[in-house]
């Protein structure tokens, strides 16, 4: 979780509830240093004041929700502000949810949670997205013939659908690699067997005919015949 | 000076006709005056790459041979629109069951297949006549190999084939053919061309103009047209280039 809040006390004691609650925290004095800490980290919830000198909430919720890589970060807004108006403007920005202080730590822990189930949904679907990536790159890797099964390993210890798909893509290609590798093989031993006397019999019988005599014996006329009339 | 060239092999299903074909267009793509004659009566084929329509003729070869027309009579001219600076016929057989049937039954005078090739390269002043041939050797079979100037037996990796190329290679040896290349065809792709060639020489002492992969742009063109004007770029068709080269050098 990171805290975000000018004021040294009330940034304390909001870490302390949030680490009562089992989470771990981070801390910001003002949006600048919050933006700058999202940019190098990796936070699940952001707890963010409004009112802070430097960069004040709503301009520092405003660029976490128009930066792509932040903005599926939950952010909940922590002031003494409590009017409608500022509650209002801070979910218009993409707050995820709005706390007044003083705060009422039931109140902050039922909504921490509801936050933190968000984001990890976020981050399942992202994981699967990503998963499904890499089943689409290895598809792509059969036909260029680059296929590592070793890339799918962790798609297939899925238990869901998409797992399945995996370990069945990874059967199929292993079952194609090995046919032609066997294929490749037998190539190498490619023995083209003639049975030689049975095949010696059969010119024999073809040309020991009047028809082939006759042919035999006139097929240089018969081959000339055609060049010289052209 | 005219060349003519049989397309031929042991067995069904080589890929023969397809050979002649894109062979054909591809000479006539280089300018040269191209005839292709389906002397495969029996189960004639190649018509149908070349987009004939049967219904359109008036003779084909079967009624030259029955003495009902002259052959050039039966020459379609299937030179497509487009690139091609020369010009290609093609002599089709009659797919009537009818025709079919007579052949089979009474057979023709083979003689009249050479008489008729010397006529179409003189009237229609051909630079190369290719000779689609019935599959394995008879009286018709042995006569195309014995006018022509070239050969190319076609044959699959296949242990079918291996026995037949080796009494056609010898045959057409005794036949004194001046040119003979072999084209081995549908080979799969996970075999090594370099390596097929290579054995395949060694066992018939023959030239291998091409190891020609199976492909599956080829399948999906199945009979509908001659691959080489459908993927002029394709490595197939270099192929098939290739052989026309090796067949009138």
């Amino acid at each position: 979780m990171l805290v975000v809040d000018d004021d040294d006390f009330n940034r304390m004691l909001l870490c302390k509830r949030v680490e009562q609650e089992g989470h771990r925290t981070a801390t910001a004095d003002n949006g600048r240093e919050a933006l700058e800490m999202l940019d190098d980290g990796s936070f699940d919830v952001v707890l963010l004041d409004v009112l802070m000198p430097e960069l004040d909430g709503y301009e520092t919720l405003e660029r976490i929700e128009k930066d792509e890589t932040l903005r599926h970060i939950p952010v909940i807004m922590i002031s003494s502000l409590d009017e409608a108006e500022s509650v209002i403007r801070c979910i218009e920005l993409g707050a995820e949810d709005y706390l007044p202080k003083p705060f009422d730590p039931v109140l902050l822990r039922a909504r921490l949670n509801a936050s933190l189930t968000k984001k990890r949904l976020h981050d399942l679907e992202l994981e699967y997205i990503e998963q499904v990536g890499h089943v689409v790159e290895a598809a792509a890797a059969v036909e260029a013939g680059t296929f590592d099964p070793a890339t799918l390993d962790e798609v297939a210890r899925r238990n869901d659908a998409l797992g399945q798909l995996a370990r069945v893509f990874g059967r199929m290609a292993e079952e194609v690699r090995a046919r032609e590798q066997r294929l490749r093989e037998e190539v190498h031993q490619l023995r083209i067997e003639i049975d030689e006397a049975h095949a010696e019999r059969q010119v024999a019988e073809l040309t020991e005919t009047d028809y082939f005599r006759d042919l035999e014996r006139k097929v240089d006329e018969l081959r000339l015949r055609p060049e010289t009339d052209s | 000076m005219t060349k003519i060239v049989s397309i031929h092999s042991f067995r069904g299903g080589t890929g023969k006709s397809n050979t002649a074909a894109n062979i054909a267009m591809l000479l006539a793509a280089e300018g040269r005056r191209v005839a292709v004659v389906d002397t495969d009566i029996q189960s004639p084929g190649i018509h149908a790459l070349f987009s004939l329509e049967q219904e359109t003729m008036r003779c084909f070869l079967n009624d030259y041979l029955w003495g009902s027309c002259r052959i050039e009579e039966a020459a379609a001219d299937v030179t497509p629109n487009g690139d091609i600076t020369g010009q290609v016929w093609l002599v089709p057989s009659s797919i009537k069951p009818g025709d079919i049937a007579r052949v089979m039954q009474q057979g023709y005078d083979v003689g009249l297949l050479n008489d008729g090739c010397r006529a179409l390269i003189k009237e229609l002043s051909l630079d190369v006549l290719i000779l689609d041939t019935h599959p394995g050797l008879n009286e018709e079979t042995l006569l195309s190999i014995a006018i022509s100037n070239a050969l190319a037996i076609v044959l699959r990796p296949d242990r079918q084939d291996y026995e037949g190329t080796r009494v056609t290679v010898s045959v057409a040896r005794k036949l004194r053919v001046p040119r003979m290349v072999l084209v081995v065809n549908k080979t799969p792709a996970a075999f090594d061309a370099d390596h097929v060639k290579e054995r395949v020489e060694k066992t018939y002492d023959c030239e291998v103009a091409a190891v020609l992969p199976h492909s599956d742009e080829l399948m999906v063109l199945s009979s509908e047209g001659i691959f080489a004007l459908v993927h002029p770029e394709h490595a197939l068709t270099g192929l098939y280039r290739h052989i026309a080269a090796r067949l009138i050098a």
